[in-house]
């Protein structure tokens, strides 16, 4: 089974997935993608690109399976992990798993687009606001969801909206107090053991402490564990590869939720 | 063993996917009735259970669990009975992905058109200072906004129009993705089916233009397969709205 994994520079969901493979020890090839240039969009060999075009992650990493491509990162990292002969990633009791699912969800709903947002508008903007508009429109055109082509817009183009800025920042911060308020009984990892959700918190959470920093603030059980996640030699190893500074690394992401 | 008690509203959309999940794995379970219509999820009883105010919610024992599809998931895990997850790692990717492009970008474009169309018209008879006291209880300030929005029918037409746009392209993808295989998202029956059908039972009925046995062979074939089996039935014969039993177009032989 040939697998190739296409992922950005190491931050939020590419990061999460680099981080599980590592620790699962599966091998598979990695290919490293310019995300913001829209490389993502014109794989090789993807001969089932559903997930790849539709994925609520936005420009998360895509591995590539007999042509399927397949997205998500909470979903690839149980995928190595369930691949793989090392110690589990995921709680084998069916209501820590649970836990963990709900915690990964929370994450991925309310934490990501809140800090793709954010991420975007702080470094990725300029980028994309300079470059010639045909060579934007080329790249949008192989964008296939109509969604994810206009958050590539707005991002350019649009003015940022205040309220969802300040919005987003709130989720960041609560995100925060969430693992503060977790690991308040001393505990080592968000779910007690090491699992998928310290890597997938780590992702989206750990370049957040510049755009954000208020939000890390006199939380310091939060901050021991982002440095407990970091110099993990899976993490360590993935931010090592960065071509600069892996948390200025950012591409659109999953959207804010529609219903308000 | 612990008792399993399911707080629930009918079998549709969210409260439906683990109403049938345990159903098709036999866990027997004490249903509590949730009349949403009513705003029963809010009130202080069920409060006590689920403080977010959210429908459904299951007790086993001492735990409390929320979130449907991670409800069904545990569900899967936790009792005996048929395995409603694939065996291959890269089905149940495959299972977990399409449940999650269904939960987070379909489900809640159908259930906008579903609000406006079912919820709203049904809810929006009743006393405006009922309605407004009704409204001020609900805890998550988010889930407010989209009740103001649904019982005063304020959708935007610009939003009403993105949801019939994502309806359509959703409807083309599961049509597509039924081509491929027997079940959604893997050879075998798996949450994938259980948690679109909960979402897809009424297609046929509410987007007769888009879905039919002429335009869409394979979503009608899967959502009659899906029909058929034992545990659909028992649970959809728990529904009391006219909104559930529009599932028996299904059992029209051409539609």
């Amino acid at each position: 089974m040939a697998m190739v994994l296409y992922h950005g520079e190491p931050n939020g969901p590419s990061l999460a997935v680099l981080a599980a493979l590592a620790e699962s020890g599966v091998a598979v090839e990695r290919r490293r993608i310019h995300l913001l240039a829209g490389e993502r969009h014109a794989l090789p060999g993807v001969t089932e690109p559903l997930a790849r075009d539709m994925g609520i992650e936005g420009e998360g990493p895509v591995l590539v399976i007999d042509g399927e491509a397949m997205t998500e990162s909470v979903f690839l990292a149980q995928f190595f992990d369930e691949l793989s002969d090392r110690p589990s990633l995921q709680p084998r009791d069916p209501h820590a798993h649970w836990e963990m699912m709900m915690w990964c969800r929370q994450i991925t709903e309310r934490l990501s687009p809140a800090a793709a947002l954010l991420g975007n508008l702080a470094v990725s903007r300029k980028g994309l606001a300079t470059m010639p508009d045909g060579a934007f429109s080329a790249l949008i055109d192989r964008i296939v969801s109509a969604d994810l082509r206009a958050r590539w817009e707005v991002l350019r183009d649009g003015a940022a909206d205040p309220a969802q800025v300040e919005d987003s920042r709130a989720k960041v911060s609560q995100a925060v107090e969430r693992c503060e308020g977790k690991l308040a009984d001393g505990r080592e990892w968000l779910m007690g053991d090491l699992t998928i959700a310290d890597f997938e918190t780590y992702a989206w959470l750990a370049g957040m402490q510049r755009i954000v920093p208020e939000a890390f603030a006199d939380k310091p059980l939060t901050a021991a564990w982002l440095a407990r996640v970091g110099a993990r030699p899976s993490v360590a190893g993935a931010l090592a590869e960065a071509d600069g500074e892996a948390a200025a690394f950012w591409a659109p992401g999953p959207e804010i939720n529609r219903w308000g | 063993m612990a008792g399993v008690t399911l707080y629930h509203w009918e079998p549709n959309a969210n409260s439906g996917k683990p109403m049938l999940a345990l159903m098709e794995k036999g866990v027997a379970f004490d249903s509590h009735y949730i009349d949403m219509l009513q705003f029963d999820q809010h009130r202080p009883e069920y409060l006590a259970i689920n403080p977010q105010g959210t429908i459904p919610a299951m007790t086993h024992g001492a735990r409390v669990l929320v979130e449907s599809t991670a409800i069904m998931e545990y569900v899967d895990e936790e009792f005996p009975g048929p395995a409603l997850m694939p065996d291959s790692a890269r089905d149940r990717w495959r299972v977990r992905w399409w449940m999650k492009f269904m939960d987070q970008w379909l489900a809640p474009s159908f259930s906008m058109i579903g609000w406006s169309v079912f919820v709203g018209p049904m809810v929006r008879r009743r006393d405006p200072a009922e309605l407004e006291a009704a409204i001020a209880r609900i805890p998550l300030p988010e889930r407010r906004v989209s009740w103001r929005k649904a019982i005063h029918g304020t959708f935007s037409e610009a939003e009403m129009a993105e949801s019939q746009r994502r309806v359509a392209r959703g409807i083309e993808l599961l049509e597509a993705e039924l081509g491929k295989r027997e079940w959604l998202a893997s050879d075998s029956y798996s949450l994938a089916d259980i948690n679109g059908f909960n979402l897809a039972y009424a297609i046929p009925l509410s987007q007769p233009a888009l879905s039919n046995d002429e335009k869409t062979p394979n979503l009608l074939r899967w959502l009659r397969a899906v029909y058929a089996r034992p545990a659909v039935k028992q649970c959809w014969a728990l529904g009391r709205t006219d909104m559930v039993k529009r599932v028996a177009i299904l059992e029209q032989e051409r539609i």
